[in-house]
């Protein structure tokens, strides 16, 4: 009796085990005995992949480990400017023909050569079939088609003459294989998850969801030393904790952890044994940007009393951990040697001038030095160090007198309140402001794709527009002095521009760090010669 | 019929009396229970804690110097990336915890012991109801939870909302039971019988009768809440207005300071464990103590 | 013969009526609330017109009646859709992270009976002891804990400071052969440990107070009085009874578990399904979510059919009422 009444509840206990063992047996298959020899380096990452298909813009990790795969034209060095890679030269034929000339000793996976088809193939499966999430989609409205003149010369057909395209196109773009990605009759809804071809340094070979992606040694690579990338195998593993995968690098589980490190622990992990923290450029910025659409944000007396409010130093130094520098109020970053202008000031931290500027404007306190003026300011949460930043501003500007309502939500909300124009104050960040001209196109023209300020000036936008025809000497002098409008009318606010760490153990050594915590440690010219220190 | 008549139903079936002397029958049982009494001494603690929370410690905001210290006489449960006082924001986030965890468990007690009471009442409904009931408690709560509170976007309301909409179930199954095992008693077909009105009844026997079951339902409710609101709260869906221990820990995780800076988790995390540990003993020591079965065996 | 096939049939209908329930509220949450997973997905550069565009291809630009007609109509074909973001079957998806899901809820769950009701079963016969107390007040404990600070202690503790575990992840990916179920099982121990202390309270609880009232029965009275040693009756008569409110529980602590252990799936890295749901509503990814929650209904469904079928075996009641 008792017997079978356990028996009975064991049963159901052990059944679901047994299903699992018996699903988990057949799911993932042990690894076979790989080919290569070599080192592997573990890299932990805190995003799953989403999808394999490069054209398509997803998680970080997807960039990190297609990039691996697939070649750009360009690569981007620490003051911005583009610099050759697939590429050797660019330019235009005449102000409607632009070229890339490519090298001819890069093959794919399969033995393929990589050529100039391959490269027009990508430029127009992008145009026909408009990828979700496609970065380069947006910068190709000026291009007709593209086509291969040669093995090695592509043409970029233009509608209407662009300066910009070929170094936008050239960096954000990966080229997939012809050969593989012309089968599919739509690159959009290609999802790419096997026999995956690619030209190294390394190229994907397994992956388990939410676990683990193994990516293989191709040969030969010509822009590693002898033609061999360093390592053997690089395995990307998902954390989704940070906590974890500080965790997993102290205990050597994993060599390097991808994504650049809370600012608070880069101290920490610097004063830890067996591991060595990295500094990664920064390229973008921080900032906030104010609704002008929505009264009273169209005062320009009410955007600069804000301005003076914030402690821009103070959040420099404890949330940043003294990581970011100021730009100077300029939208152009001290890092674009080539447009930044160094006389500019940023906005002087003053309570008592900023309830100047609202009293001259009109506003009158009340009792508790309160001002009639309260807004709403949205950011992500998934974004934490603006949710950190983001709440400083807000106590700041009651010191100022101005009622600051945190609005702090999932991404997807913060996503569509942003598309929305539904917000007061807008809080955020780029992780790459590469080409200034460009991004003050999408940033202050009307109707731009990132104008969260909603900005509208006849004279910045004849500043910018003008920008993008005129020759590179030209266009170093409008920007400047877009960016001084910029400052001047508060029509942007940057409050910092980010330097990145990250760490990896000590045993390790090679690492290049290219810009920005999109490219970091794990850029292909940087993976390709990482090797064990002896 | 009049009120008069109402009061001569069977009085030995309604017995103020004994009701009387059962309370104290149960209290002293209650106090006999090892952890009945500093269970309820904690949560009147926490509770004191909550309200008096500007008096203890300044409302932490803005930032400090000192980032990550470890405790010291200075901050007493150490400071977060920001130079945060640890102590105030567990002092502070008691409020909103207990707000939320009161709030979620009132809205899910009115409207459980609602559809309980008339399901078990009105037997027609009652299939409906306990159908209902099983559908509800057959849904994924925290996967449920968290896309709701994405979607609508974290706030207090929104939080209390969601734990509220996934917690009466269970408080209608518990209800339901103990409402179901009254209705067929005697003196509530006498009741009927004489002609009280079905509010009547409901307010004068039925949920009298029901009364201890929603005592227990009120704290484990209020309890599990918390512990939902943490979870939520660590998953970056709370109100970024107020502290709550949640939103301590949520902080702590962003920042990377779990694995190296103890104080950061292990304060807000005993906070929660204090209240609902005590507030589940406090129920099963009143459970256990009102039961006359338990007791002297 | 004829009750049990009306009952069978009453549960299976039940069972039915569970899954659409839930299919339904699914569908209508993500369509009502706010959301767009056109701008989830989408480049900042992308145009209104190509969100249109891409709206349309996902099929959110039809009105809703007809979006969820044609939902139900695929979902008895058994297709669940394509994902809006790994644009791969939702069913490859979901079943890529339902072993470990399994595995790590089914050895948990079985961790748990075999830890919890001795537990149960020394607690309610040394009632009021200090033994009872503390069995009691440990059970308790487990189930309030907050999961990401437990767990983040035993990766620190086990992982970090003695070595003896691996911190993190269903398996390594180097290991291979034999040494895979091994590495597996190295994996398994943290999160099966936390899932464990987390549900066994209720487990004792449960079985504790109904084993107390089993032992007041006028049958285990009897039993004693005809002598039989305190022992049998509660192993042979007691304890049968006392296991029916037990066998509910493992019914509804499983579709808990399935999907609830997003915390536990997160801090330790473990590739459930849990995780999944979470990584799905932050790339608002309709159609994975959707087979999510028709996923996990049904391991709800089979989860209650099986415990009542087991409440058959243990009560024969059951069945002719």
């Amino acid at each position: 009796m008792r017997r079978r009444s356990f028996a009975a509840l064991a049963a159901t206990a052990v059944g679901a085990p047994a299903v699992g063992g018996v699903l988990a047996g057949c799911a993932p298959s042990p690894r076979p005995g790989s080919r290569a020899a070599g080192a592997t380096l573990t890299v932990a990452t805190t995003t799953d992949v989403v999808n394999f298909n490069p054209l398509v813009g997803n998680s970080r990790t997807d960039y990190w480990i297609t990039d691996l795969m697939y070649p750009r034209l360009l690569t981007i060095d620490d003051a911005g400017n583009k610099q050759p890679w697939l590429a050797v030269k660019y330019g235009y034929h005449d102000p409607k023909t632009g070229y890339y000339r490519i090298r001819d000793d890069v093959r794919w996976s399969d033995g393929k050569p990589v050529t100039a088809a391959d490269v027009a193939f990508t430029i127009n499966a992008i145009k026909r079939d408009k990828p979700a999430g496609n970065t380069t989609f947006g910068q190709l409205t000026n291009v007709a088609r593209a086509s291969a003149a040669s093995a090695t010369e592509v043409l970029l057909h233009l509608s209407k003459p662009d300066q910009t395209v070929l170094r936008e196109v050239g960096f954000w773009m990966n080229v997939v294989p012809a050969h593989v990605f012309g089968k599919v009759s739509n690159v959009a809804t290609f999802a790419n998850t096997g026999d995956w071809v690619g030209c190294g340094p390394y190229t994907l070979v397994s992956a388990a969801k939410g676990q683990a992606y193994t990516l293989e040694r191709t040969e030969p690579y010509p822009w590693a030393p002898g033609g061999k990338p360093s390592l053997a195998r690089v395995v990307f593993r998902v954390y989704p904790d940070i906590n974890t995968e500080i965790l997993a690098l102290r205990s050597g589980e994993v060599d390097l952890i991808a994504n650049t490190l809370p600012p608070a622990q880069v101290d920490v992990l610097r004063h830890t044994t067996g591991i060595t923290v990295r500094k990664v450029p920064g390229l973008g910025y921080a900032h906030l940007a104010y609704n002008m659409k929505h009264k009273p944000l169209d005062k320009l007396a009410v955007r600069q009393a804000l301005a003076h409010a914030v402690d821009y130093a103070a959040i420099r130094r404890v949330v940043l951990q003294g990581q970011a520098v100021s730009t100077h109020s300029s939208p152009i970053a001290p890092v674009l040697t080539a447009y930044a202008d160094p006389s500019m000031a940023e906005y002087r931290h003053d309570p008592a001038h900023a309830r100047r500027l609202l009293r001259q404007a009109g506003y009158r306190p009340d009792a508790h030095g309160r001002f009639p003026l309260s807004l709403r300011m949205i950011y992500s949460l998934q974004d934490a160090v603006t949710a950190q930043w983001a709440s400083m501003v807000a106590s700041d500007a009651a010191k100022a007198g101005i009622t600051i309502t945190l609005q702090g939500m999932d991404r997807n909300t913060y996503l569509a309140k942003t598309d929305a124009g539904d917000y007061d104050i807008y809080a955020g960040n780029f992780a790459i402001m590469d080409d200034p001209v460009t991004n003050m196109a999408l940033t202050y023209l009307p109707g731009g794709a990132i104008n969260y300020s909603k900005v509208d000036d006849p004279a910045l936008s004849k500043l910018i527009t003008d920008a993008q025809v005129a020759t590179p000497d030209e266009q170093r002098e409008l920007v400047a002095k877009a960016a001084h409008l910029v400052r001047d009318n508060v029509y942007d606010n940057v409050v910092y521009m980010q330097n990145f760490y990250v760490a990896h153990r000590t045993e390790w050594t090679g690492f290049v760090a290219k810009p920005s915590e999109l490219l970091t440690v794990v850029d292909p010219a940087s993976l390709a010669r990482v090797r064990t220190r002896s | 019929m009049t009120a008069q008549a109402r009061t001569d139903a069977p009085a030995v079936l309604e017995p103020v009396a004994v009701a009387e002397s059962s309370a104290r029958r149960t209290w002293r049982a209650f106090r006999r229970n090892p952890l009945g009494l500093p269970a309820v001494v904690v949560v009147a603690v926490l509770i004191l804690v909550g309200l008096c929370a500007p008096l203890i410690a300044a409302e932490p905001t803005g930032y400090g110097p000192d980032v990550l210290q470890a405790p010291s006489a200075a901050h007493w449960f150490g400071t977060d990336n920001l130079g945060r006082d640890i102590f105030a924001e567990v002092v502070w986030g008691t409020r909103a915890s207990m707000l939320v965890a009161v709030c979620s468990s009132a809205l899910a007690i009115a409207l459980g012991v609602l559809v309980a009471v008339v399901g078990a009442y009105f037997r027609r409904l009652d299939t409906a109801v306990g159908t209902l009931v099983d559908l509800m408690l057959s849904l994924p709560v925290l996967p449920l939870m968290i896309l709701i509170a994405a979607l609508a976007g974290p706030s207090l309301p929104v939080t209390v909302a969601v734990i509220a909409a996934f917690s009466w179930p269970e408080v209608t199954r518990v209800v339901r039971s103990a409402a179901l095992s009254v209705v067929g008693l005697p003196y509530m077909d006498a009741a009927r019988v004489i002609g009280g009105s079905h509010r009547w009844i409901i307010r004068k026997h039925l949920l009298p009768a029901t009364a201890p079951v929603i005592v227990v339902s009120v704290v484990l409710t209020a309890s599990r809440a918390v512990l939902s609101a943490a979870g939520l709260a660590f998953l970056g869906l709370s109100d970024a207005q107020s502290w709550s221990w949640g939103r301590i820990l949520y902080e702590a995780q962003q920042s990377g300071a779990m694995s190296s800076a103890w104080w950061t988790t292990l304060f807000p995390s005993l906070a929660i464990l204090a209240l609902v540990v005590s507030a589940t003993l406090m129920s099963i020591a009143y459970n256990d103590a009102r039961n006359p079965r338990n007791q002297g065996r | 013969m004829t009750t049990a096939l009306r009952f069978a049939g009453r549960r299976v209908a039940r069972g039915l009526l569970t899954l659409w329930f839930a299919v339904t509220a699914t569908f209508l949450l993500l369509r009502l609330l706010p959301g767009n997973p056109a701008l989830a997905v989408a480049n900042p550069n992308m145009t209104k017109h190509d969100q249109a565009l891409l709206l349309h291809q996902y099929g959110l630009d039809q009105p809703l009646i007809v979006q969820y007609g044609k939902y139900l109509w695929q979902l008895l074909h058994g297709n669940l859709g394509i994902s809006f973001t790994q644009q791969v079957p939702v069913s490859s998806v979901l079943l890529a992270r339902l072993p470990w899901t399994l595995l790590l809820t089914g050895s948990a769950l079985l961790v748990t009976i075999a830890i919890g009701v001795p537990l149960g079963v020394l607690a309610a016969t040394r009632r009021g002891t200090v033994v009872d107390r503390l069995v009691q007040l440990g059970g308790v404990v487990g189930q309030s804990l907050f999961v990401p600070s437990v767990g983040i202690f035993l990766l620190f503790f086990f992982g970090l400071w003695l070595r003896w575990l691996p911190i993190g992840g269903a398996y390594s990916p180097d290991a291979a052969g034999a040494g895979w179920y091994g590495n597996v099982l190295a994996h398994l121990v943290l999160p099966c440990l936390s899932l464990m202390l987390l549900q066994i309270g209720s487990y004792v609880l449960t079985l504790r107070a109904s084993l107390i009232d089993a032992l007041g029965e006028d049958y285990c009275e009897l039993a004693r009085a005809k002598g039989l040693p305190n022992r049998a009756v509660v192993w042979k008569h007691a304890l049968r009874n006392a296991l029916l409110p037990t066998t509910t529980l493992v019914g509804l602590q499983l579709g808990f578990l399935v999907g609830g252990a997003v915390l536990t799936e997160t801090i330790f890295a473990y590739p459930g399904i849990g995780r999944g749901i979470y990584e799905a509503v932050t790339q608002l990814d309709y159609p994975v979510l959707q087979g999510a929650f028709v996923l996990l209904a049904a391991t709800v469904v089979v989860a209650s059919m099986l415990t009542d079928l087991l409440y058959g075996v243990l009560d024969p009641r059951v069945r002719t009422r």
